[in-house]
């Protein structure tokens, strides 16, 4: 009862005291602010980077390429090597146990005519597994079959940018396309794959900009042998995330057998993200540290204000405990001021840092969004803030000798 | 008391039947009376409302110690109307601290309705002042921002009174004085005597057993402290207790009773 009372006569005294008010508030909204800004923006960071990952193939994809071995003089086997192969692949499939899928992909420049549109486009040669490594379907008609394959079949499938840009709005299936003088039938339009981190640009567009042949195709139609042909990339699908190292090490040793040498590297992405997420962590952590170096500040800004506005309120104190307040009370008193501009000022806060979320966002495209979760942080926060700093003003104003209080001016 | 000799399995009640019949049968009786007279208290005088004994009050900075006050005694009875007067020094503020339980003295025993004062916790001593005290300063001091109505509150404020009882009360004390039509207005709207009637109704609020009065007129012109002085006046008629600390002697003469202070003692009642 007491205590109520107690809340309320600071909430009257914060009223009479509005402008001193003010200048307590502004301390504890910037720390508010900086604590959900900066506890937002590195949660959506990692929201946005985990759904990059899922919509580009998922973080079970590896990345086969060929690489120079950085010898000066390479030796019998490294020139013997050929590189990367379909044989390969064939390979990796046949014996590698950690992966479920291997896509490997051969691509040159041709040139591309309908009627009378003419340009220098870059063909990809696939096989079906493309499709489900990247989680890129066919949005109209079919993608490069099996049996395409087998056939080597004289079929394309375009993207939705160069159907665009090719057919216009006439629809591109069961026409034939000409790529370097040879009439490919369009069996298929790919889905139009979009994301994007700050709603303006996608990130996926070079996907819209594709065309897909079968690799057998693309291959024999030089005159090479299916498993001489070779393979500018592979993508490899790993069973097991949490096995990365072992699909890594087994996909190196295969290919390392295959080849004598070592002129090709292989690359995962979890290796990638524990990497990113560590400078993340760090990245975040001075963030977060910023934000809470700012709600400090703010707290000690009202542990000031307060003490000043004590020192002038001393006779007031005085008479108070003359009509036989007793330390508590005024202890409850002046703590309760505080306590009460540090929740107005969380509040507050939430607001500005939503604002100062937007407007990071905007500079440097990096999403943030506010959840209820960092709200309640950062209230929490400011109502510790005011709690800490407030009790030294209070336990000071309750220790006061009212004999000497009275006396003063 | 206390039943000291629990160790000879003995219980009060018994103890104190046993010991009011000094020649009863019981066979332990008379042991048990004499053991009983050494623990009771000595026998209490009757005490009046305000009792000082032998108070004394020391302020210590070593070698430069001041005896504010040496060896006062004082006795007040309810209803009395009593001017502490001096000079400058003579440590009349000491002693109104120590009356108004502000401050604790060094040696002695202050009796006040009853209670034993003197060595009471800071906490205690807020209590004794909350509901036992009614303080009138020179400076009036009212917290300037709240209405006269809501400064008479304050004492039953912080004594955990309720709001609309809090209200009543307070309003009544001002029509003590003749403020009540003013009651929400501020301090800074009122007259220096009005601010002094307001002073006093926040005193009388809490019925309290004393009301304390430190140069109540020290900041009036004449004839509006005169007019607070009829206020005292009028209240001590109605069995108020109230002390006055001057300077002034015309002040001191409309009292009914003064005590003249010199260097810490009592030099004439």
């Amino acid at each position: 009862m007491i205590l109520f009372e107690s809340i309320l006569d600071g909430i009257r005294d914060i009223k009479d005291h509005f402008g001193r008010t003010m200048l307590q508030l502004v301390g504890i909204i910037l720390g508010a602010g900086s604590i959900v800004a900066t506890f937002s923006l590195s949660v959506a960071g990692k929201t946005a980077s985990m759904e990059y990952y899922r919509v580009s193939g998922g973080i079970q994809k590896i990345w086969v390429s060929n690489k120079p071995t950085g010898k000066v003089t390479l030796d019998a086997k490294a020139l013997a090597s050929k590189g990367l192969t379909y044989h390969d692949a064939l390979v990796l499939k046949r014996d590698a146990k950690e992966i479920d899928l291997v896509s490997p992909v051969a691509n040159e420049n041709m040139t591309l005519r309908y009627r009378d549109i003419e340009k220098p486009r870059s063909i990809m040669g696939v096989t079906p597994a493309y499709s489900p490594m990247n989680d890129f379907h066919a949005g109209q008609g079919r993608f490069i079959t099996d049996n395409d394959l087998a056939t080597a079949a004289r079929v394309v499938v375009l993207g939705t940018e160069r159907a665009q840009e090719f057919f216009g709005s006439d629809d591109p299936i069961g026409k034939t396309l000409s790529i370097n003088g040879t009439g490919y039938l369009v069996v298929g339009i790919m889905e139009e794959k979009y994301f994007s981190f700050d709603h303006k640009r996608n990130v996926m567009r070079w996907m819209n900009r594709q065309i897909y042949i079968p690799f057998t195709t693309f291959v024999t139609r030089k005159g090479d042998t299916l498993a001489q042909g070779k393979v500018s990339f592979m993508h490899v699908r790993m069973k097991d995330v949490k096995r990365n190292q072992e699909a890594v090490d087994e996909i190196k040793g295969i290919l390392k057998r295959e080849h004598g040498t070592k002129d090709f590297d292989v690359f995962s992405r979890v290796a990638n993200l524990k990497r990113n997420e560590q400078n993340n962590q760090m990245y975040d952590m001075t963030f977060m540290i910023c934000g809470i170096i700012s709600l400090l500040v703010g707290g000690i800004v009202v542990m000031n204000i307060q003490l000043a506005s004590f020192n002038e309120r001393v006779r007031e104190v005085g008479t108070r405990k003359a009509v036989g307040a007793s330390p508590a009370q005024i202890f409850f008193q002046f703590l309760s001021e505080t306590v009460l501009v540090s929740v107005v000022g969380g509040l507050l806060g939430i607001v500005v840092g939503k604002f100062f979320c937007d407007g990071i966002a905007a500079l440097t495209r990096d999403p943030a969004a506010i959840t209820v979760g960092t709200a309640v942080y950062a209230l929490v926060f400011a109502a510790g803030t005011g709690l800490v700093f407030g009790m030294y003003p209070a336990m000071r104003a309750s220790r006061l000798n009212p004999i000497e209080a009275l006396r003063a001016e | 008391m206390g039943c000291r000799l629990s160790a000879l399995g003995c219980r009060e009640p018994q103890l104190a039947s046993i010991a009011s019949t000094p020649d009863s049968r019981h066979p332990r009786a008379k042991t048990m009376s004499a053991l009983l007279q050494y623990e009771q208290p000595e026998p209490v005088a009757q005490k009046a409302l305000i009792q000082l004994d032998e108070i004394s009050k020391t302020y210590d900075s070593g070698e430069n110690a001041v005896q504010a006050l040496r060896g006062v005694d004082v006795a007040i009875e309810k209803g009395e109307f009593v001017a502490i007067i001096g000079p400058s020094g003579s440590g009349k503020s000491t002693l109104m601290h120590i009356l108004g339980c502000l401050d604790t003295p060094t040696t002695g025993k202050y009796w006040l309705d009853g209670e034993d004062v003197a060595e009471m916790s800071a906490r205690a001593l807020a209590r004794v002042r909350n509901q036992k005290i009614g303080f009138v300063f020179q400076t009036f001091n009212l917290l300037p921002r709240a209405s006269i109505l809501k400064n008479v509150e304050l004492p039953l404020l912080y004594a955990g009174v309720g709001r609309e009882e809090r209200r009543d009360a307070a309003f009544k004390a001002l029509q003590r004085v003749g403020l009540e039509k003013r009651a929400k207005h501020r301090p800074n709207e009122l007259s220096g005597g009005q601010r002094q009637r307001v002073a006093i109704a926040r005193a009388l609020v809490n019925n309290p057993s004393l009301i304390l009065a430190d140069e109540p007129t020290g900041n009036l012109d004449q004839k509006t402290g005169s007019d607070i002085i009829n206020i005292f006046e009028e209240l001590a008629a109605h069995d108020e207790t109230i002390v006055l600390v001057t300077h002034d002697p015309a002040i001191a003469a409309r009292t009914q009773r003064r005590i003249t202070l010199v260097d810490g003692e009592i030099v004439n009642e």
